[in-house]
């Protein structure tokens, strides 16, 4: 009878029942390879062409700051996310994040870039702020005046009757620094992101 | 250490009340937290229990960018909460506004300017495992011997 007991008692209150028991039954699961997390850096040499900052969709998320090694992109945890359209738009491969880059690689697929300038007419009072502050007009004529008319037209933006106009949207790198520098709101740039889905031979 | 006391420490580590409040969210995050109920998670084998009921909550999860309609409200519901009581920032809304942190809007982040935020979990939305994770990493600290610390 005492012998039954007993090989009762060591048969079933074992402790790894009981700690089954009391404990969880599994560990918190294990975040897959697959996982988009924050873009990491890897080690490939950062141009400093900003475009992965023209990508981001969320406010302050990401910075390219310079360091002793050079240019690096910074991500700000708690702004970013974790979207991964700065490590599929950055032209050298500076970050990663889970599989993105080699479903880029595979599906042969990049990320192109247009944008969009709308001028309400309604607002602009041709002062030609933006049109002067525009670093792209700057570089085609430095010395464009004060209230944005110039004679030439290779200009982005110009301002011409009181008006301020969009003459070559493709130049512009959406860097939104006339949106910042217009005092009425009247000049919004809206970026186009597209993924294209490049052709064999351009590889 | 009194045996009482560990006593309490035991039953208190199995027994984490938490209550979620969205102050203006997608409702991303909202589903992330509900994810963690399902059997994939399952929050519950782990001694959490969610309900939402901030008279009975340990820990109030606070999702969203904090809208003005909660200007009064999280106040009121925080002090509803009974001590020993921590509240958890899930998602990058209450941290810094996420997406919706742009000028011209309404939404007033981050919410440690409301109410004390112990732990931030970041992420738009987190894993749940990372949720999950941060409920347990902060409720020892919080929890743990709570009546003698007092
Ligand atoms: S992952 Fe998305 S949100 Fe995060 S830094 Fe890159 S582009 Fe911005
Ligand atoms: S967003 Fe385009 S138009 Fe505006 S300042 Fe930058 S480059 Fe010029
Ligand atoms: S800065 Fe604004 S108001 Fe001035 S010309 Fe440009 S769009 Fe018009
Ligand atoms: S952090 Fe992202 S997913 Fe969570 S509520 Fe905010 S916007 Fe939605």
């Amino acid at each position: 009878m005492a012998l039954s007991l007993l090989y009762y008692a060591q048969e079933f209150l074992r402790g790894e029942w009981a700690k089954k028991f009391l404990a969880a039954k599994t560990a918190p699961l294990v975040t897959p390879p697959h996982f988009r997390n924050y873009p990491e850096l890897t080690g490939k040499t950062c141009t400093h062409q900003l475009i992965c900052m023209m990508a981001c969709p969320a406010p302050g998320a990401i910075d390219v700051v310079m360091t002793p090694e050079g240019w690096k992109p910074r991500i700000h945890i708690g702004h970013c996310i974790r979207c991964g359209l700065c490590v599929e738009a950055c032209p050298n491969g500076v970050l990663t994040s889970g599989r993105i880059l080699e479903s880029m690689f595979y599906d042969n697929t990049k990320l192109s870039f247009s944008f969009r300038i709308d001028v309400d007419t309604e607002k602009c009072m041709g002062c030609g702020n933006c049109a002067v502050a525009c670093p792209v007009n700057k570089l085609i004529d430095a010395q464009m005046s004060h209230g944005g008319r110039a004679s030439t037209d290779d200009l982005l933006l110009k301002v011409s009757e009181g008006k301020c106009h969009v003459l070559h949207v493709e130049k512009c790198t959406g860097c939104k620094t006339c949106e910042n520098h217009c005092p009425n709101e009247a000049i919004r740039v809206a970026r186009l992101l597209e993924a294209i889905h490049s052709p064999e031979e351009e590889l | 250490m009194t045996l009482l006391q560990s006593l309490k420490n035991i039953v208190r580590s199995k027994s984490i009340h938490v209550a979620y409040v969205d102050v203006g969210s997608c409702n991303g995050c909202d589903i992330e937290v509900l994810a963690c109920l399902a059997p994939r998670y399952d929050i519950e084998q782990y001694g959490i229990y969610v309900h939402n009921n901030p008279r009975e909550a340990d820990v109030l999860l606070v999702i969203g960018a904090y809208t003005p309609g909660w200007e009064e409200k999280l106040q009121s519901l925080w002090q509803k909460i009974p001590d020993p009581k921590v509240a958890i920032a899930i998602g990058n809304c209450p941290i810094s506004g996420c997406l919706f942190n742009r000028p011209h809007t309404l939404v007033d982040p981050p919410v440690s300017k409301h109410i004390p935020i112990a732990a931030q979990v970041p992420g738009c939305p987190p894993r749940p495992t990372e949720i999950l994770s941060a409920i347990l990493s902060v409720a020892p600290t919080v929890f743990k011997d709570f009546e003698v610390r007092k």
